[in-house]
């Protein structure tokens, strides 16, 4: 069944059609990733997805959705539980406290509870920012390039993690990226978007509780070689 | 000035002076930031308004004050938040205004209530631009205080470098001007300490 079901969606900017027609269908628990080149509208689809912009055609969302940012990530002027904490008000103390200390535990900064996310590294920001739409329990995660602005090293990490929390939460997520290798390496399907649609699909074949040692593998080098051809052989508007 | 105890008084009189001043344009520079920054329809009409006083010298409006509201603290008190208010409310209404619409996004899905987006969110937001504005202003104030002090006066630091210039009592003057710059130097940095105490996520914000 699905759970997310997007028809004919078009968003017009003033000058330009960011997205026309397209057409979208998510199983509840599946990790779709959306690669394209920048401006190719991958984030214009997410807030679309999101209701954030006006759009024309069909889009079925469940009503409880999480999102999550490259920049913006978590609200500076909180510490990390305040973060976490934010979209709990029809929780009683008690509640919120365990979901608190779940999450910290969660994003493994327990002990940064008190912290400021100035004071935190772009990585340990991003698993504020999770962890706080997480505590909400949404059924569905959109991320926007959470990790784009971080270095490959902790880009690395952060996928494991994400996979290891997907692996725990099991929540449908829409994740949106210029990196076919991360791509690859975290969804179900991946999507590419150009000239305003989808114009391939892959499935990624390889089992759940993956590994970096994967990326390494001559399959998955094949995938992100025929990936990257599909993005290179279309061109911008 | 110390052993006569005018300096005490002066000191105690202009100080009033300044904190209702500040006091009072400062928290209506943000009310109405807040609101000019948020509700386009009030933004729509406050705008125009406030774009045609801004431009006015607050000297200017000085012996008009006077006549309203005599030669009291009000007339003194009422030029200093006149003076406040622009810079507060351009601040606020920018900070307010400028918020990334990430943060908006965000909150709107984790929370219905548009008083805690308000509150929890907006603000907060702004409160950067806000104090900057708060900052600049207290150095206004001063500004103001003393003008405000030359005419209609008996009393503050002001007044009292005033009158020693008349009577070239030139250490007279130099004390009240060291006094005043002190005074100016001291509110700021208290101003820097405060705000840091009860905001401590604003150091980072400005590293």
């Amino acid at each position: 069944m699905n759970h997310i079901s997007v028809k004919n969606l078009t968003v017009n900017y003033e000058n330009y059609c960011a997205l026309k027609d397209v057409n979208f269908e998510v199983a509840k628990g599946e990790f779709v990733a959306i690669v394209g080149k920048s401006g190719s509208g991958k984030t214009t689809f997410l807030q679309a997805l999101a209701g954030f912009i006006p759009f024309s055609g069909e889009v079925i969302m469940p009503k409880n959705i999480g999102i999550v940012f490259q920049n913006y990530a978590a609200f500076p002027w909180l510490t990390v539980s305040e973060n976490i904490a934010f979209g709990l008000d029809e929780k009683n103390n008690n509640e919120q406290t365990k979901i608190i200390a779940e999450h910290l535990k969660l994003a493994e900064l327990t002990d940064k509870k008190d912290k400021y996310p100035a004071e935190l590294s772009g990585g340990q920001t991003q698993r504020v920012a999770l962890a706080r739409s997480l505590a909400h329990d949404p059924e569905v995660l959109l991320m926007d390039e959470p990790y784009g602005a971080l270095d490959a090293y902790t880009r690395d990490k952060m996928q494991q993690w994400l996979l290891d929390v997907w692996t725990i939460h099991k929540k449908t997520i829409i994740f949106v990226t210029h990196n076919i290798e991360e791509a690859i390496f975290l969804a179900d399907r991946v999507l590419v978007l150009n000239n305003c649609n989808f114009i391939k699909e892959y499935i990624v074949p390889f089992p759940r509780n993956r590994n970096a040692a994967i990326k390494f593998s001559p399959e998955f080098n094949k995938l992100r070689q025929e990936i990257f051809s599909a993005l290179n052989h279309t061109k911008l508007e | 000035m110390i052993t006569s105890g005018t300096l005490v008084t002066d000191l105690r009189d202009s100080l009033w002076r300044l904190i209702m001043g500040l006091a009072l344009g400062g928290i209506t520079g943000v009310i109405i930031g807040l609101l000019t920054g948020r509700k386009k329809k009030i933004k729509n009409i406050l705008s125009p308004i406030i774009q045609i006083l801004r431009p006015l010298p607050p000297v200017a409006i000085i012996p008009l004050v006077i006549v309203w509201f005599g030669i009291d603290d009000g007339a003194k008190i009422f030029s200093i938040a006149f003076a406040i208010f622009f810079p507060v409310w351009l601040n606020t209404h920018i900070g307010v205004s400028r918020i990334a619409r990430e943060f908006l996004w965000s909150a709107k899905l984790l929370t219905a209530s548009s008083l805690k987006i308000f509150c929890k969110v907006i603000f907060p937001s702004a409160l950067p631009f806000i104090i900057a504005g708060v900052r600049m202003s207290i150095a206004i104030a001063f500004v103001m205080v003393f003008v405000s002090e030359l005419s209609g006066a008996s009393s503050g630091l002001g007044y009292r470098i005033s009158i020693t210039s008349l009577a070239y009592r030139i250490d007279g003057m130099i004390a009240g001007l060291i006094v005043l710059g002190a005074l100016g130097a001291l509110t700021d940095q208290l101003f820097i300490f405060a705000t840091n105490k009860l905001f401590p996520w604003l150091k980072f914000s400005t590293k």
